[in-house]
């Protein structure tokens, strides 16, 4: 028998020691395996939190099969090892390791690093540390590995710049092709470090902090950014993927052996979203929406079932009901999954006559709930954010689904939205009472399966580059604690209030999102002062300190406030305004003033509203309406 | 009420299904996937079987999943040469065929290394488990005589007629209060000398062989027998690099026969 022994970088005993020992060891299916020696360039691509959550992440899974395609390179993982892991490697010096190979990251020529949400931050320095690569770009030289990020973090790289020798900005299928040709030649000729990054630039996507001169205002704003050569880019463009049907797709993507998040086949749909909702940063960074076709998605389908044995497929994209091929999709994939007893996942779908349908037949009703996202209580409200949903499609919703045998349902909101008043939080629980009355409306006594359940839950509103809401002040502490209290409060006035649970998020995880979301350069003190001082895995709430991070701005010197509470000026000129991710300041100035009148705007399905993305040339822009 | 109804409902619904098909699969893992969990081996089996298009029976309902079950859980770490676990099928297929099919989608460290069907109204695989034979690799402060260390401690060690494992009373003296808390899940102290059948060390490398009582009534791990051997020799600072397990038994006849034969129709 042939038992493969590859080596590992952790002892047995450490490995007995560690939760869950096997997120170490690798090995997983489809996982590739490729000779060290036989390829030029070595890509660690990390996601910098637990293999758990990582693994989950489509667009690792995308990057590492295309990357592996390749013959040239080998793309490998890293996750962040978990507390009980990190101090044993720095108690016993082991160097950070990825996990195919189980070779020191320090021996790669590319760290590739996801960032799919701010709270990371602090864990991108327990990466390099672990690695053993100094925290800086300017402080590494030619035996480090080129630390490059991605992510929708990239849309506002300022405040973790200076840890990266470059970013890439934009969809990761279309560039990597071009750097890593360049870096081959760089490598083959000799050429430095400090050259290929400056060589980078000419790719489009490639931004390299190093490369710009940074000026402030006495006030703190940014007052300019200046390449320092004159062949470096002012502006770099956003690259996207322009035909979703000829681009790679993960059809064996790596199958964890331990239960991932998403322990499910992942089936992306289409990129983008039509809606505009204006406190959304992913509806506008991955404009313009970009279908994949039925025939298609039929044939990623059953290649990744029949390569993964999941028995679970999930269809994912920012809103699933807005694919013109649902209907046709669905009916296809119910029959091929009923065929090989494959459950199927339907989140993000509208809730409306057809998705009633479609869930009834691929899911149990008793055991599931609905899911609507008004995220604000009021119509008044709705007409601010640009959410195109009334209290009738709700309503009718729900009626619906009551008559379905449904009785569990779930409703996401948030508070700190711009212009909210307090009307419009007690909105929120009186739209929860309107919901439980059309239950007992709907719903005869006799039928009755107990007490309708609603769970509200609110988040606090975090104002993202590349929104509306650029230039929202945020809510503080104090102002979002009491909206959630008024709230609570609100519900529990209701007629109705015993059928109602509410919930509400941390609030200091909020703030600091906050800072890092619309920081500059100046940031970053903090958050290396912040990991020195015990900062790591922040998404997760136990393991996060408000008091620790106000600690470190203040430590440092970071007016941390101005980035959040004031109303930024409407010329004022942004750390993130070096993008170019299509959508043109000036347009969203403009949906800025329409918040504010309580105007709403055209989705991009109804008619073309202008935002620039039409430059890009692909997807719905192209499409006749 | 309800459970046990729902209970009635599923043997009344089985008792109208045609024959069963059921077969009994050896598997052995070595390496680096030894450290997944029982129930991670039971997941990576679930989507092996569904990549392999063997045509497994599955539940009905929303969420129709296979009828799988293993004859006794793989610890972290451990080893083995020969589990088993048993799937139902929907249809006859030859038991070399099943194996080829699953061996052909395998990953790194996992084999197929027979199956066999099992008679109707065979007992699960766990129901049948008498005993195990298990192999432990051992490192210690002297590895120039570690073998005859291993082999006198396994001697002496099978001269004591009480072997007791778990906490004896006197231990947890140190408060009232503590002792209250912990009365009820304190194990008694178990005898297990009655569980190990066979314990010899090899002469040619420091290996450990035993043959141990895996049943409901004494159940014995290889682990304790090891622990209890190691802390009799404490300057010797052994420990156990690898633990495999060989072989599970049932009983037939008052004998042990490998869990795959008792699935062999005679």
């Amino acid at each position: 028998m042939d038992f493969s022994e590859r080596k590992l970088a952790l002892s047995h005993e450490i490995l007995m020691q560690v939760e869950k020992p096997s997120q170490y060891t690798g090995g997983e299916l489809n996982s590739v395996m490729k000779k060290a020696d036989q390829v030029k360039v070595r890509f660690a691509m990390c996601f910098p939190d637990i293999y758990e959550i990582g693994m989950s992440h489509l667009g690792m899974q995308i990057l590492y099969g295309l990357m592996n395609t390749y013959e040239d390179v080998w793309c490998e993982r890293v996750f962040s090892p978990w507390k009980d892991l990190d101090a044993i490697m720095r108690r016993d010096h082991i160097p950070l390791f990825a996990l195919e190979s189980q070779d020191p990251v320090k021996e790669f020529d590319f760290l590739g690093m996801t960032l799919q949400y701010e709270m990371c931050y602090a864990n991108i320095l327990q990466v390099l540390d672990l690695a053993g690569i100094p925290f800086h770009a300017t402080e590494r030289n030619e035996e480090d590995p080129i630390v490059i990020g991605g992510g929708p973090c990239v849309y506002n790289t300022e405040p973790i710049a200076e840890f990266f020798d470059m970013f890439y900005i934009g969809e990761g299928e279309v560039m990597y092709r071009r750097l890593f040709d360049l870096y081959e030649e760089c490598k083959e000729k000799g050429i430095s470090r400090q050259e290929f990054l400056h060589k980078a630039t000419q790719i489009e996507g490639i931004y390299v902090p190093s490369l710009y001169d940074v000026e402030y205002n006495e006030d703190g704003t940014l007052k300019s950014m200046t390449p320092k050569y004159e062949d470096v880019p002012e502006r770099v463009r956003k690259v996207l993927v322009k035909d979703m049907d000829a681009s790679y797709y993960p059809e064996k993507p790596v199958v964890p052996f331990i239960r991932a998040a998403q322990d499910r086949a992942v089936l992306e749909v289409q990129r983008g979203c039509i809606r505009g909702c204006r406190f959304c940063q992913a509806g506008q960074i991955y404009k313009p929406v970009r279908e994949r076709n039925v025939d298609t998605l039929m044939k990623h389908a059953e290649a990744i079932l029949q390569n993964t044995g999941y028995e679970e497929i999930s269809l994912s994209s920012l809103s699933t009901s807005d694919h013109s091929g649902l209907k046709e999709l669905l009916e296809e994939l119910i029959g091929e999954c009923n065929r090989r007893k494959i459950n199927i996942s339907l989140p993000s779908l509208r809730i409306d006559a057809f998705s009633l349908d479609v869930m009834n037949k691929v899911q149990d009703v008793k055991k599931n709930s609905l899911t609507f996202a008004p995220e604000a209580g009021s119509q008044r409200m709705r007409n601010v954010i640009n959410k195109g949903l009334t209290q009738d499609d709700i309503l009718n919703g729900a009626t619906l689904a009551f008559k379905g045998g449904w009785n569990k349902v779930k409703l996401y909101f948030m508070l700190g939205l711009p212009f909210e008043q307090e009307d419009d939080v007690r909105a929120i629980a009186e739209l929860c009472n309107e919901i439980a009355k059309v239950y007992y409306e709907t719903v005869p006594k006799d039928q009755r399966n107990g007490r309708v359940q609603i769970t509200a839950s609110s988040s606090f509103f975090v104002p993202k580059p590349f929104t509306a809401f650029q230039w929202a002040p945020m809510d503080t502490m104090e102002h979002f604690l009491d909206k959630a209290s008024l709230c609570k409060r609100s519900v529990r006035e209701q007629l109705n209030q015993k059928s109602i649970t509410y919930h509400y998020h941390e609030a200091g995880t909020t703030i600091i999102e906050g800072i890092f979301a619309r920081g500059d350069r100046k940031v970053a003190a903090a958050i290396e002062w912040a990991y020195k001082d015990g900062a790591l895995f922040d998404a997760w709430t136990e393991q996060f300190s408000y008091e620790r991070w106000i600690k470190a701005f203040e430590e440092c010197g970071v007016d941390y406030e101005n980035y959040i509470f004031r109303e930024r000026g409407e010329d004022e000129l942004f750390p993130w305004d070096y993008v170019d991710c299509g959508v043109k300041k000036e347009w969203l100035l403009n949906e800025w003033r329409r918040a504010r009148q309580e105007v709403t705007t055209s989705n991009c399905r109804d008619k073309c509203s202008g935002c620039g993305c039409a430059s890009y040339q692909c997807g719905i822009c192209v499409k006749k309406r | 009420m309800q459970r046990l109804r729902l209970c009635k409902l599923s043997v009344w619904d089985l008792c109208e299904e045609k024959m069963s098909i059921t077969v009994r699969f050896k598997f052995a893992r070595k390496g680096p996937v030894r450290y997944l969990g029982h129930l991670d081996m039971l997941r990576y089996f679930q989507k092996a079987v569904m990549r392999s298009g063997i045509p497994a029976k599955y539940t009905e309902g929303f969420h129709p999943h296979q009828i799988m079950s293993f004859a006794y859980p793989l610890g972290v770490a451990m080893e083995t040469d020969g589990d088993y676990m048993d799937l139902e099928l929907t249809e006859e297929v030859s038991p070399e065929e099943l194996s080829d099919a699953l061996n052909a989608v395998m990953q790194e460290g996992i084999r197929i290394c027979g199956a066999a069907r099992l008679p109707e109204k065979a007992p699960n695989a766990m129901a049948s488990v008498a005993a195990a034979d298990y192999e432990i690799h051992v490192d210690g402060a002297h590895p120039e005589k570690l073998q005859d260390v291993l082999m006198t401690a396994a001697v002496n060690l099978m001269k004591e007629e009480v072997l007791l494992l778990g906490k004896p009373q006197e231990d947890a003296t140190s408060s009232a209060d503590h002792r209250k808390k912990g009365s009820k899940k304190e194990k008694k102290a178990k005898d297990i000398r009655p569980g190990i059948l066979s314990l010899t060390a090899e002469e040619r490398e420091p290996v450990l062989r035993m043959r141990l009582l895996s049943g409901s009534a004494l159940n014995v791990r290889p682990a304790d027998v090891f622990s209890l051997l190691a802390e009799r020799v404490p300057e010797e600072e052994l420990c156990a690099v690898r633990i495999i397990r060989k072989e599970i038994y049932g009983e037939k006849d008052g004998a042990f026969v490998p869990l795959l034969d008792m699935g062999a129709e005679a």
